[in-house]
């Protein structure tokens, strides 16, 4: 076994492109590139916030590190070994380190199964836990997300549980292999706001409790600020900005994840927010693919090297990188 | 004279597991021109009482009590043909989940138009087709849309169809229910925008349904704060932000997280909402509530005057 790493996940130049299907009569259709070259590194014991709009590839990203999907190009590292393309008794034995949490809790979790069922499948899966240590474990996985006390719940089924319990159910279920590496795809997203900030306290006392590291997949700003160390701000499976979650936030450097702040209601935030203007009324149709993903609704890009050339992640003060020219 | 002036509204489900009150005695009034907020998390009566006003209620539910005065008479005393010829001339609504909202096999063009066609006699196809265009630029679609399908327009763009179908009789009263909840933030503050100007265009009464309490301030005057049927606190957004009274609202706005200011704990907001086939007797929060008195379980809270029109229904405040 390796040494263990400071890095726990690291992504290198990594594309992922979704084939379009044409219809019989029609032309083809456009492939869809959901990732176009990413690169990241995650330290162990990190919350990582991946922030993005719908289909900026957030997901994609998710799936494709839990193994879900294959790469078309690039190399995913976990603990410094290579996971790109694992079979059998490999994938398994990755499967045990990397558990996901899903974004809608009412389709994650099997009706007809109980709470004790559920949770405890991956151990049943990795031949872990023999009968009543079983039940000890589920307990003591229960009782950590805040199911307590655990033994009303273990043989409930999903339907008498309401949002927010079917969450931390599925937090339990991800968290009893005890995981190096925890993704949460937009576990909030159906909740409502007060149950929200439960699961975000959960999540993190799991850091504290586990020292698992994990990925956030969110479209909210704010949501990553609470939770997250650093913060990186996708857009059409480009990588616009990485850094400390204060930083990006406070100190925006791209003019996608200033357009991003601008559009966020202002109302009730503790202090005055700075408008930054970056986002083009109407869009440019003059864009040609080979510049920046942004260009054509950036109103700060120039004709010339944005629409041409792609820029990529520079560093401009200490563990801030952006992707732009200016 | 308020255009709308709602008098202990409520609106009662019969349900397989028995009858209950989903919107609880809710009194409000809404000037011309005014915007008036309702915010509370799933299950609180918001969207009940939108279909309410709307008269649209599904068929296990109906009005038990109360008074709904639109323009100085009762919608509730009317016959269905006459709230027929109220509902989309003088009251619209933007539906949640608007994507779906839209029928599939139609032109986008042609569903707005038909809007216009079935609640006014006089008015021609082709003059419809005319105004369609016109409300197109009003809400920001390329004419030359008209044409297509729903499924080729983008969520914003389908957004902004209904809202121009519901701009199409030129109503005074909109009913706007979680306009914007699937949307991106970006095309989300757009519609935002869009709204805000027709609102002072056309003079429009907005009343704006939502579980985000950003997204209410940003847009109306007045917030309403609803819990489990009941509106549990009210008054100007200034207020009901800045200094919230009821321990509901303040469990509220401390479990958003925010952009500025000190990073600070979320305080979630322990249990759940109750079982409203068997309402507490007293207050419906008491049980979640940090610091109850030892009256709020036994005896239901009245309302109490805190300044101006800011008032919450608390009998500790």
């Amino acid at each position: 076994m390796n040494p263990k790493s400071n890095q726990i996940v690291r992504i290198e130049d990594v594309r992922k492109v979704y084939k379009a299907k044409g219809s019989f009569f029609g032309a083809r259709k456009k492939d869809v590139v959901a990732l176009d070259g990413v690169s990241l590194t995650i330290p162990r014991g990190e919350i990582f916030g991946l922030v993005g709009e719908s289909g900026s590839g957030k997901t994609t990203l998710g799936r494709l590190l839990i193994g879900l999907e294959e790469t078309n190009s690039g190399k995913l590292f976990l603990d410094e070994e290579e996971v790109t393309h694992l079979r059998g008794k490999e994938l398994k034995r990755f499967r045990r380190k990397v558990q996901m949490i899903f974004q809608d809790p009412y389709q994650s979790l099997n009706p007809q199964r109980s709470v004790f069922d559920t949770v405890s499948e991956p151990l049943k899966i990795h031949k872990l836990g023999l009968g009543s240590d079983k039940y000890e474990k589920v307990r003591q996985a229960l009782q950590a997300v805040g199911l307590a006390p655990p033994d009303d719940y273990l043989h409930r089924y999903p339907h008498r549980l309401s949002g927010g319990q079917r969450q931390r159910v599925a937090i339990a279920r991800a968290m009893i292999l005890n995981p190096e590496f925890v993704i949460a795809d937009e576990p909030t997203s159906m909740l409502d706001a007060s149950i929200s900030a439960q699961i975000f306290n959960i999540l993190l006392k799991m850091r504290t409790d586990f020292d698992v590291t994990m990925l956030f997949i969110t479209h909210s700003l704010a949501a990553a600020r609470y939770l997250c160390d650093r913060i990186a701000v996708i857009y059409r499976g480009n990588l616009m900005e990485i850094g400390p979650g204060e930083e990006v936030i406070g100190n925006p450097m791209h003019p996608y994840t200033k357009a991003l702040l601008d559009a966020i209601p202002k109302f009730g935030q503790k202090e005055v927010m700075k408008r930054y203007g970056t986002l083009l009324s109407r869009e440019r149709e003059d864009a040609n693919g080979s510049g920046c993903a942004f260009f054509s609704r950036c109103k700060v890009a120039d004709e010339g090297q944005c629409s041409m050339t792609k820029p990529v992640l520079n560093e401009r003060s200490k563990g801030h990188l952006a992707a732009c020219f200016f | 004279m308020p255009l709308l002036n709602v008098k202990n509204l409520t609106v009662g489900y019969n349900t397989k597991h028995g009858s209950l009150k989903a919107v609880d005695g809710v009194n409000f009034t809404l000037e011309e021109g005014e915007s008036l907020g309702f915010v509370g998390e799933s299950g609180c009566g918001k969207t009940t009482m939108g279909m309410a006003l709307m008269g649209l209620l599904p068929p296990n539910g109906s009005v038990r009590e109360g008074q709904i005065i639109f323009e100085d008479k009762d919608l509730l005393e009317m016959s269905p043909e006459q709230i027929r010829r109220v509902r989309w001339r003088k009251i619209a609504m933007i539906f949640q989940a608007a994507m779906n909202a839209l029928n599939p096999v139609q032109r986008v063009g042609g569903q707005v138009a038909e809007a216009m066609l079935v609640h006014d006699d006089s008015l021609g196809e082709e003059e419809a087709m005319v105004k369609v265009e016109e409300l197109f630029d009003l809400v920001g679609i390329p004419r030359d849309r008209m044409i297509d399908y729903p499924h080729q327009y983008s969520g914003g763009m389908k957004q902004r169809a209904v809202i121009a179908m519901a701009l199409a009789c030129q109503p005074k009263l909109i009913i706007a229910d979680e306009p914007t909840t699937a949307l991106d933030v970006i095309v989300q503050d757009q519609i935002l925008e869009e709204m805000k100007q027709l609102q002072k265009e056309f003079n429009l009464s907005i009343i704006f349904i939502s579980h985000d309490i950003s997204i209410v301030a940003d847009m109306c005057h007045d917030i309403g704060v609803m819990y489990a049927g009941q509106l549990v606190e009210y008054g100007p957004r200034e207020a009901v932000f800045e200094s919230p009274v009821h321990p509901y609202t303040k469990a509220l706005l401390s479990s958003f997280p925010t952009l500025t200011g000190e990073k600070t704990d979320l305080v979630p907001i322990p249990g759940e909402t109750p079982n409203l086939v068997t309402p507490p007797a007293g207050c419906r929060f008491c049980d979640r509530c940090t610091q109850p008195g030892t009256t709020c379980k036994t005896e239901p809270p009245e309302w109490v005057a805190i300044s101006g029109e800011h008032k919450a229904l608390c009998c500790r405040c």
